[in-house]
């Protein structure tokens, strides 16, 4: 087969978010299907748990998204070998959505949590998101893991629980920026759907090609001041 | 996979958001590479266009080279949306659209290349370890350890700094 049958000719755009354990990635998911849906775009969810299908089941059970539309890939001992050194499998579970769902705009792809040294191999994402929680500390984007440097976004999730967790969100942002060489930081709290339309935004701006949902604000604006608000 | 007619690659007038004030040249999308620039059919082509002040060079970084889908910039601030089929892969010197009054070519950046000279044995051994270990894109020269740096160098020479500090490898360059 070639990717000429699927869906036309270029298949749905494919999108990582990767991210340690427990960061928030599968409530980010929760918090941005229903985004992405009343957008009208075409969506379907990969998810990678190591033994289990955890994540899937949970997505399925949610009503949020028809169960069909989550792949379960189970990426045994090894989260980041199956999005990085050897794709295969995430590759044929996305071409197999591709193939059952003509006109799928979208394919999100959740990986196992992992540590901060994951990334995304471009042969299976066009794009990826890297989710990290203040809870994990406010050292973290000084510690330069290559999943924070390389990430197109750099989510920071659980904004809400700072004050609980003695984090100073200013500095926290101000540095993942500055390892980041100014490159895309978006604050969340997934909990309250706070920030996740932003990342709606970047989605249809960067790889969907879409008009944004506020077409006066420029979206790095946006993204900038809700940062802004979420630090305040 | 190249094609040298029926689609030129753009699509609608299409008006996007972010453009670079009222005088911003219309965007345009990319979905099909359309030829080699190296190739002499397409060198002559983009030669009679040059002549008119018309060729925009698209630069990307070397590891954006494998994405298939992004948003860039013309040299000359042109937003292109960069928009191909999986099985297509950019490379230095694709034409990306080509009519007389305007082409688009591909330059892939200069990559930053860091030079690391173990003094001995033993450091190239520990040198190469961490290469590895760190899933650093290298190649080798003579004596040299030549290391891809795809973000900072600095964000590199830290992980190798005991190395470097005990004098044990140089960087060269
Ligand atoms: N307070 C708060 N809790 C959150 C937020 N987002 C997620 N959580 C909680 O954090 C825990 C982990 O969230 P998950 O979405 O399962 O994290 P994950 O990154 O998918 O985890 P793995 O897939 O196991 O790596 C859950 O108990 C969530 O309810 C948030 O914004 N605020
Ligand atoms: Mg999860």
């Amino acid at each position: 087969m070639t990717v000429h049958d699927l869906n036309g000719a270029r298949g749905a755009a494919r999108v990582g978010i990767g991210g340690p354990v427990g960061s928030g990635k599968t409530a980010l998911l929760e918090a941005l299907l229903p985004c992405l849906l009343a957008r009208g775009v075409n969506v379907a969810v990969i998810t990678n748990d190591l033994v289990t299908h955890e994540d899937a089941e949970r997505l399925r059970r949610s009503g949020i998204i028809a169960p069909e539309r989550v792949l379960a890939v189970e990426a045994g001992a090894c989260p980041h070998t199956v999005i990085r050194e050897d794709p295969t499998l995430n590759i044929e579970a996305a071409d197999r959505l591709d193939r059952s769902f003509p006109g799928l705009e979208l394919i999100l792809i959740e990986s196992g949590g992992d540590n901060l040294a994951s990334t995304f191999s471009l042969d299976l994402v066009d794009y990826w998101l890297f989710v990290i929680d203040v809870a994990g500390g406010d050292d973290i984007p000084r510690k330069r893991g290559p999943g924070v440097l390389r990430c197109d976004v750099l989510v920071i999730n659980k904004t809400d629980l700072a004050p609980h967790v003695g984090v100073d969100l200013d500095r926290m942002f101000a540095e993942a920026r500055a390892v980041r060489d100014g490159r895309i930081v978006v604050g969340t709290s997934c909990r309250h759907g706070r920030g996740v339309e932003t990342v709606a935004d970047l989605l249809c701006h960067d790889v969907l090609f879409r008009d944004m949902s506020h077409p006066d604000v420029p979206i790095r604006d946006a993204a900038a001041e809700l940062t802004r608000a979420e630090t305040s | 996979m190249t094609s040298s007619g029926g689609d030129d690659g753009r699509e609608g007038a299409h008006s996007y958001g972010g453009a670079a004030g009222p005088e911003a040249l219309a965007p345009l999308r990319v979905v099909a590479i359309l030829g080699d620039r190296a190739e002499a059919g397409w060198h002559r082509r983009l030669h009679a266009i040059e002549h008119a002040g018309a060729v925009e060079i698209v630069e990307v970084p070397a590891a954006d080279l494998r994405r298939h889908r992004f948003r860039a910039r013309s040299m000359c601030g042109r937003e292109v949306i960069v928009d191909l089929p999986r099985d297509v892969f950019l490379f230095d010197g694709a034409v990306l659209y080509a009519e007389p009054d305007l082409a688009l070519v591909l330059r892939v950046e200069a990559e930053i290349w860091l030079r690391l000279h173990p003094l001995d044995a033993a450091a190239a051994l520990e040198l190469g370890y961490h290469a590895g270990n760190l899933h650093w894109r290298v190649r080798f020269d003579g004596d040299d350890l030549l290391v891809a740096a795809e973000t900072k160098a600095a964000d590199y020479l830290a992980r190798v700094a005991p190395l470097l500090d005990e004098g044990r490898v140089r960087h060269v360059g």
